[in-house]
């Protein structure tokens, strides 16, 4: 990281496309909103490269970036209360009905080609069950099976102690195999 | 119809990635879940918000630990 703490342009640049995928694709997968991905993507790279000085060597690049833009994530689903929206409905929903009624519709809802686009991206089998998670399981799973982050990667990210990782994804699995399930039934 | 993100896992292995008991070699399918990319262009509108320092050091090697 030397060549990019000298804060050269091409340095930065190279950093951003490194890592433009898997933190775009994270924050999608915790929004579910290209646009709003894009804008929390945007802002997690300013932070790291604007504080890039502060980074610790100590610890992997890619760790610290995750941790940057988890807290973007949480941060946003915490203000929207999106973290209840999911595919369950509005947080405000009191029975099945309206649950149903505020949900959703990936596959339906195609007014625009954004949101076709978006119906189609994240439609599947797993990236329904995986929307479903509340945000902290998600964000594990995520960083656990997509990004391939070990366990005590992902309680440095996160802040978390190890045994609440160990038992965040264990449980995730659990109510995703109750999610897949139910999608076969 | 397959699942366009899944297109090799049968939906019995699907449920044994979600219980951890896929093995190992399975497993790593999954985690090929696609990456989605953002809209073209995206660097640049990174780029334009953030301050570059002056270069204070002849050498300029990339190191990174993707």
């Amino acid at each position: 990281m030397a060549w990019a703490k000298q804060g050269q342009e091409a340095a930065f640049r190279e950093l951003v496309r490194r890592y433009e995928r898997p933190v775009f694709s994270l924050l999608y997968r915790m929004v579910r909103d290209r646009a709003l991905a894009e804008d929390l993507a945007q802002e997690t790279f300013i932070k790291v490269l604007n504080a890039i000085g502060s980074y610790n060597p100590q610890f992997k690049f890619s760790s610290w970036i995750f941790k940057i833009a988890n807290n973007a994530a949480i941060d946003h689903l915490r203000k929207r209360e999106l973290d209840t929206l999911s595919l369950d409905g509005s947080p405000h929903a009191t029975t099945p009905d309206e649950m149903s009624a505020t949900a959703p519709q990936p596959g339906d809802r195609g007014e625009t080609p954004l949101q076709e686009l978006e119906a189609r991206e994240l439609g599947g089998a797993i990236e329904h069950a995986i929307a479903r998670l509340r945000p902290e399981y998600r964000m594990c799973i995520l960083l656990r099976h997509v990004e391939g982050h070990s366990y005590e990667e992902i309680a440095r990210i996160l802040d978390l102690p190890l045994g609440t990782v160990k038992t965040y994804i264990h449980r995730a699995r659990n109510e995703l195999r109750g999610y897949l399930e139910d999608r076969r039934e | 119809m397959s699942d366009p993100l899944m297109p090799h896992l049968t939906p019995d292995e699907v449920e044994l990635w979600a219980q951890g008991l896929l093995p190992a070699t399975r497993d790593a399918h999954v985690a090929q879940l696609t990456r989605f990319a953002p809209e073209f262009g995206f660097v640049e509108r990174v780029m334009a918000k953030v301050k570059i320092p002056a270069r204070s050091g002849p050498h300029f090697r990339p190191h990174t630990d993707a």
